[in-house]
């Protein structure tokens, strides 16, 4: 994979140089944290239910922002991700591709260059992100203390994530010549992608059709694993089933698509 | 491996895009180390696609290529090593700085980073950029691009060094300083350089062979004088001051071709014009005739290209607009 580390480096090196970019990349995590956390605090609904009386759709979340915490570092991550494509096109566009396609460098390591600088990124806005949620008054609230293990769960999860989702959009841009094309298809795949999922509700909430669906999608084994990690301090035997199910799916998710995006990208790309 | 006199060797190069434009219909090549090779024609001749392919970045449709005997297609890692690119477009990162670019490219090479910094600072030299290598390649001006291309392109001490339309979009200036910067390429540091251009000047100065390429195809091969030696020869055009003289350089015999284009002017097509002169001088001294005007006109490429392609080079610019405008408005800078 000669060429994978110089062009990470490059990919990295434009993020942090370029203040606006890095700043909006910062400030997008916090916005979401600060406002949908606190906006839809939706377990005022069940204020008026004694506690202990009946199951919370929540679980035992003290707050929404610690219920939903793990979904959205999955769907900022998602967003981000997006960056690996459109940077694949503007490379075409302005001419960057032609000289690594002439260079000895393997071709799928143009590629992985935006996945790995990508997901980089959102492992940084990750942590920048748990740090607001821990800070702005009734945030994030760690009931159980969070252990090395725990820690080591969520950037699995997360990483694995990342990976994938960065690779998705790079796929779809080994031939894209116009980024329009990349930001139409995000619109049309991002709203399924974080609404059948249960990365900002659980499935007790939704329509039981929407709850099936969304046990299929990559967003809510993300969101699931992480909560549960968050959630409870000691997992039971059947938690710790699931979140080990989530991340093995991830893993299998991830190995997917680091072989389509090998194959596609030594194949397929070209100036 | 067994050593070829040549450098570079094609073999009935083919290229057709999807939708069956065909863009390279065979074309064979031979080409010596330590030469300047020259392909000449206009926009969408097939000289672009001759450069990509050769140098890896597109697969031919059929045909071989070899360059220092390495396949472009089954050994395009080895060619890759060997070769120097400067595409058409900018490839220079304008986020990073001079520096910062010369030493990923040196990286995809694995050279290591001292020796990298060490080619770096001859080459910037070379190009006369040496004070602009810690400074933002978004900084540079049109023409100083063109020579961090340069650089970019030889970091890796290539045997072979492709230049597609090295001088597109630069002033007249900047452009005859980019051909003393090829020239000195090509004698410090020995590299086989093969170039396009659609400017007739550009090849003529600085290609030791040219090919004429139209429609996919070569059409002529030979060095400078020689394609111009192919043409019917040299004109030599002479003003009288009367018709009666006209008339009595009309005798002149063992002439080839003379016209009157006017009735005091004589338009003689010679095979050479620096042979000839003397003879017609004697001419009209023994015969005591006084021309009023003396004129002769060497073939040029102009004429060549005119005379093989039954047209004169096209100087519109074609192929993806879109790009080229975007490289011109950043060489405008």
């Amino acid at each position: 994979m000669s060429g994978l580390i110089p062009l990470t480096v490059r990919e990295l090196r434009k993020w942090y140089r370029n203040p606006v970019f890095f700043i909006v990349g910062l400030l997008q995590p916090i916005f979401w944290i600060a406002l949908f956390g606190s906006a839809f605090d939706i377990t005022k609904l069940f204020s008026g239910i004694p506690k202990g009386a009946a199951v919370l759709p929540f679980g035992n979340a003290p707050n929404y922002i610690t219920f939903i915490v793990g979904g959205i570092l999955t769907t900022t991550s998602l967003f981000t991700a997006l960056f690996s494509g459109t940077s694949l096109i503007f490379d075409r566009r302005l001419g960057n591709l032609g000289r690594f396609l002439v260079s000895p460098i393997r071709r799928s390591s143009i590629v992985f260059s935006k996945i790995v600088s990508t997901t980089i990124r959102i492992l940084v806005q990750a942590v920048i992100l748990v740090g607001a949620a821990l800070l702005i008054p009734n945030g994030l609230k760690l009931v159980h203390g969070i252990s090395a293990p725990d820690i080591f769960i969520i950037a699995a999860a997360l990483i694995m994530i990342a990976f994938s989702f960065s690779s998705l959009f790079s796929i779809i841009a080994i031939r894209l010549k116009k980024q329009e094309t990349i930001f139409g298809i995000i619109n049309l795949i991002n709203l399924p992608l974080i609404f059948a999922s249960y990365a900002l509700f659980p499935a007790a909430l939704m329509a039981s059709w929407l709850a099936n669906v969304a046990k299929y999608n990559p967003v809510s084994w993300s969101s699931e694993a992480i909560r549960t990690v968050i959630l409870n301090g000691n997992l039971s035997p059947s938690q710790f089933h699931s979140v080990m199910l989530d991340l093995l799916y991830l893993f299998l998710l991830s190995v997917f698509m680091i072989i389509l995006t090998i194959v596609l990208s030594e194949k397929e790309i070209r100036d | 491996m067994e050593e070829s006199e040549y450098i570079l060797e094609t073999e009935n190069l083919v290229k057709t895009y999807p939708g069956g434009i065909k863009a390279v219909q065979g074309i064979n090549l031979r080409i010596k180390k330590g030469q300047i090779y020259g392909f000449l024609g206009p926009n969408g001749a097939g000289k672009s696609t001759t450069i990509k392919m050769l140098s890896t970045s597109i697969k031919p449709t059929s045909g071989t290529a070899k360059i220092m005997g390495y396949d472009i297609v089954k050994d395009s890692m080895n060619v890759r090593r060997i070769i120097g690119v400067v595409p058409q477009d900018l490839t220079t990162d304008e986020d990073l700085k001079g520096i910062e670019n010369i030493q990923m490219v040196a990286r995809f090479y694995d050279i290591p980073a001292r020796e990298a910094r060490k080619r770096a600072e001859e080459l910037l030299a070379l190009v006369d950029l040496s004070d602009f290598g810690n400074k933002y390649v978004s900084s540079y001006s049109g023409g100083m691009r063109k020579r961090l291309e340069l650089v970019v392109g030889l970091v890796h001490n290539p045997k072979v060094l492709f230049l597609d339309e090295p001088t597109l979009g630069l002033d007249v200036q900047t452009r005859a300083k980019m051909w003393d910067y090829i020239k000195k390429i090509r004698d410090e540091l020995g590299v086989t350089i093969i170039l396009t251009s659609h400017y007739l000047e550009e090849v003529d100065s600085l290609a030791d062979i040219i090919s004429i390429i139209d429609h996919g195809k070569i059409i002529v091969t030979g060095t400078s004088d020689e394609l111009k030696s192919n043409l019917k020869g040299d004109i030599i055009q002479i003003e009288f001051a009367t018709e009666a003289e006209a008339k009595k350089f009309g005798e002149y015999e063992n002439k080839i071709d003379v016209s009157y284009p006017k009735e005091t002017e004589a338009r003689l097509k010679v095979k050479d014009a620096d042979y000839e002169l003397p003879e017609i001088m004697k001419y009209l001294v023994n015969n005591n005739i006084k021309p009023l005007k003396f004129s002769v006109h060497k073939p040029s490429l102009d004429q060549v290209f005119l005379e093989y392609t039954g047209r004169e080079i096209r100087e519109e610019e074609g192929g993806d607009v879109r790009k080229m405008a975007m490289n011109m408005r950043r060489l405008r800078r």
